[in-house]
């Protein structure tokens, strides 16, 4: 009986070893980290701040740039950034967290707010906002790029980059069919008919021009849709779906959009589910007329030869909204020198760090904007012009929004996209039960 | 009863030896204690507690097991893998059986460089080998669909469709069947040419020969390449993370992609390990029936019959 029990263990030890060497091969992605190494600190000398960041590549020269200025104003500091330029950039700073040695100042994205502050990682800024020595006064920003940064009225993050949704249109598609470019407060009515003209099948039945091209199954960009049908996905005390996910409002949203790809056929399908905003080229190759997206690929559609650029704001549904996608910096709990931190911050965050990012993103000083020309921009101005219609995005409401309701939406968008058949009503009330169970779940744990 | 010749009694030399011997193991023993089974031990009883990084653990008691009962994407996750298992393995033991009697023609011209072309993907990083399929899989301008189009087919829809994203799954890992292919071969070349010899002579055409000749001298490498290929196939996580991360609507939700999920993006680090645990019974559990049945099929020369 022993020497069975002890064939087993040894067998039970056996294939543990086995899995950890067979794990090898087709294991977990490989991670290649940058960080810069702190130097050794002279005598006397300066204070050594680590800044994280998640940008990566070309991505970095701002923040190299702002460093320099600040350095060079700044002599008694010396400023270290420490790149982590892949996917698991959240879970590296968690580690380091955990591990008690993160950056003193951290860079991370809206959505990530609620639960990074939820948890005490980051220092409520007012106090140093208020300072005699080194004050920050919120009203320099433009509207609304200061909120992401506030959870439970207290601010502890300072904007770094920000994007609203517009229309890109191609203005050679639009002349070679005669049409009127888009005008601001332009209806859902007149941009389903825009789109309808400007889709062109050939003789066989394939498209060979699209309407729009739409970002796929991407539910933070779909929060525009459900705030201009009227809707709201969860309720204000952030405990409740049911009612507010399965509302008509939403169902009208939902459907509005699936038609686009489905039923008027003036979307192109998408290429890569998986990727962010569907990995579409239509827009991109002059196959498409026009694109809903954010900012981020402005730059290169400056360059295109097939593209001759125009932007609008977003179509009104029931009434006017748009969504804002935002990343900023924060102060570490764990920071050893929260002063000289703060003093970088305001730099990074301010007025002058935003002279910086105005070539690079649109500056978050709308004093700077300003001078710089953007608010009157035909092009840029219509960004910050939406920041006007800003209605306030669902994680704001329960840091539980990504692990609950989203994966929830966006498979209901991914069945309306995938299946023209597909019963909106069902999936939507499906989606809400998921997520209220949920949600229920992660309530009670806490 | 006693098999070995070894003393009753440790005399001094037979210490020398243990002490010895074990002073030579001991940076493997170090390494699997510290690297191996003290992270084991370390997830075993975080599989008992709630812990998102940031807060110390929560005991939760055996509330992470229970609750995978109710968890749709934990059945879902469990369905995709043993779908996808039992797709995979069977072709890959006789597909790389197959690849292999291919290599196995010694003396034929060129067949070195045949073997080095079959094994070539093997080599390749696993993420830039599932880029490039993803770029084949592309339903407007991939290589499959582009190919289709010419003659007048309209392709699936591969990656985004839920029926097909993960048979191109497997589509895409058959690539990988030249490392199989080399264990085959190597047992292949294990076979006594006397035996195939005395069965041309009893008038054994090619077929006959290769099923009551190379098949069940081959029996211990398919066991092998069996057991492995279960407990590597269960494990998945590349191509699944690369190509779908989990989509469209969870079809290609691998578990090990479920888990990685839930630890470093959900930051639910007991419930992962749980999982973890609960992967590690399945593979144990199924690697011991096939060992069990091995009885039955495996044929290991020398044995008494």
């Amino acid at each position: 009986m022993t020497k069975r029990l002890s064939m087993l263990l040894l067998f039970g030890l056996l294939t543990v070893l086995l899995i950890s060497c067979t794990a090898q091969p087709g294991g977990l992605v490989q991670q290649v980290v940058v960080t810069a190494t702190p130097t050794v600190r002279p005598e006397g000398a300066k204070t050594v701040l680590r800044v994280g960041t998640g940008d990566s590549g070309e991505g970095l020269t701002p923040h190299l740039k702002i460093i320099e200025q600040f350095e060079a104003a700044n002599p008694d500091i010396q400023v270290q950034l420490e790149p982590v330029g892949s996917g698991d950039y959240y879970a590296r700073i968690l580690t380091q967290i955990a591990a008690g040695d993160p950056p003193d100042l951290l860079q991370i994205g809206d959505d990530a707010v609620p639960m990074f502050v939820d948890k005490g990682a980051f220092v409520a800024l007012d106090e140093y906002m208020a300072s005699a020595q080194y004050p920050l006064d919120a009203s320099i920003y433009l509207p609304g790029v200061q909120d992401p940064g506030q959870w439970n009225d207290k601010q502890y993050l300072l904007p770094k980059d920000f994007s609203p949704l517009a229309v890109y249109y191609n203005k050679k598609l639009f002349d070679a069919a005669g049409l009127p470019y888009p005008q601001d407060g332009w209806t859902w009515q007149e941009f389903l008919d825009t789109a309808q003209k400007l889709t062109k099948t050939d003789a066989g039945g394939k498209t060979v021009q699209w309407g729009v091209q739409l970002p796929a199954a991407w539910t933070t960009g779909f929060e525009y849709w459900v705030a201009a049908a009227g809707g709201s996905l969860i309720s204000e005390d952030g405990k409740q779906f049911a009612g507010f996910m399965d509302s008509p409002a939403v169902q009208e949203a939902v459907q509005f959009y699936a038609d686009l790809y489905n039923k008027h056929k003036v979307a192109p399908p998408p290429a890569d589910m998986n990727a962010f905003g569907g990995g579409n080229s239509e827009f991109d190759n002059g196959a498409a007329a026009m694109r809903i997206f954010g900012r981020w690929p402005q730059a290169g559609m400056k360059d295109n030869p097939n593209i001759d650029l125009g932007v609008v704001g977003m179509p009104v549904g029931k009434q006017r909204a748009n969504v804002l996608f935002w990343g900023g910096f924060g102060l570490s709990e764990l920071s050893k020198d929260k002063e000289a931190a703060w003093r970088f911050l305001r730099f990074y965050s301010g007025a002058e760090g935003a002279e910086v990012w105005k070539d690079w993103a649109l500056p978050t000083v709308s004093a700077v904007a300003d001078s710089s020309g953007l608010s009157t921009d035909p092009i840029e101005g219509v960004w910050l012009n939406e920041l006007n219609y800003l209605a306030p995005r669902a994680y704001v409401y329960t840091p539980f929004w990504g692990q609950t309701a989203d994966p929830a939406l966006r498979r209901v968008l991914e069945s309306v996209i995938l299946d023209p058949n597909a019963d909106t009503a069902a999936l939507l009330t499906t989606a809400t039960q998921d997520a209220q169970t949920a949600l229920d779940d992660l309530l009670a744990q806490q | 009863m006693q098999l070995d010749s070894r003393p009753r009694r440790p005399n001094r030399l037979a210490r020398r030896e243990a002490i010895t011997f074990y002073l030579c193991i001991s940076p493997w023993i170090l390494g699997f204690l510290i690297f191996t089974l003290g992270p084991v031990a370390a997830s075993f009883g975080l599989s008992f507690t709630r812990w998102d990084l940031l807060s110390p653990p929560v005991f939760t008691g055996l509330r992470n097991y229970t609750h995978m009962r109710d968890d749709k994407l934990f059945w879902q996750s469990l369905s995709v893998t043993v779908r996808y298992t039992l797709m995979y393995v069977p072709t890959e033991l006789v597909g790389g059986l197959l690849l292999a009697l291919l290599m196995n023609q010694a003396g034929v011209r060129g067949i070195r460089a045949v073997r080095t072309i079959y094994y070539l993907p093997t080599v390749i990083s696993g993420v830039a080998f599932v880029v490039v399929w993803m770029w084949i899989f592309n339903p407007q301008a991939g290589l499959i669909n582009a190919t289709l189009a010419r003659v007048g087919i309209e392709g699936p829809r591969w990656l985004a469709d839920p029926n097909t994203a993960l048979t191109a799954l497997w589509m895409m890992s058959l690539w990988g069947l030249g490392r199989t292919a080399i264990i085959y071969l190597a047992g292949l070349k294990a076979i006594p040419p006397e035996l195939y010899e005395a069965a041309e002579m009893d008038g054994a055409g090619s077929w006959p020969s290769f099923v009551y000749v190379t098949l069940p001298m081959l029996t211990p490498t398919i066991f092998f390449n069996l057991v492995l290929s279960i407990i590597a196939t269960f494990q998945t996580f590349t191509s699944a993370f690369v190509a779908t991360n989990g989509g469209p609507l969870d079809s290609t939700l691998f578990f090990v992609l479920y888990l990685y999920r839930k630890a470093f993006q959900e930051f639910q680090m007991g419930y992962a390990a749980a999982l973890a645990w609960v992967l590690f019974l399945v593979i144990l559990v199924l690697t011991l029936l096939v060992v069990r049945s091995g009885q039955w099929w495996v044929y290991y020369e020398g044995e008494k019959r």
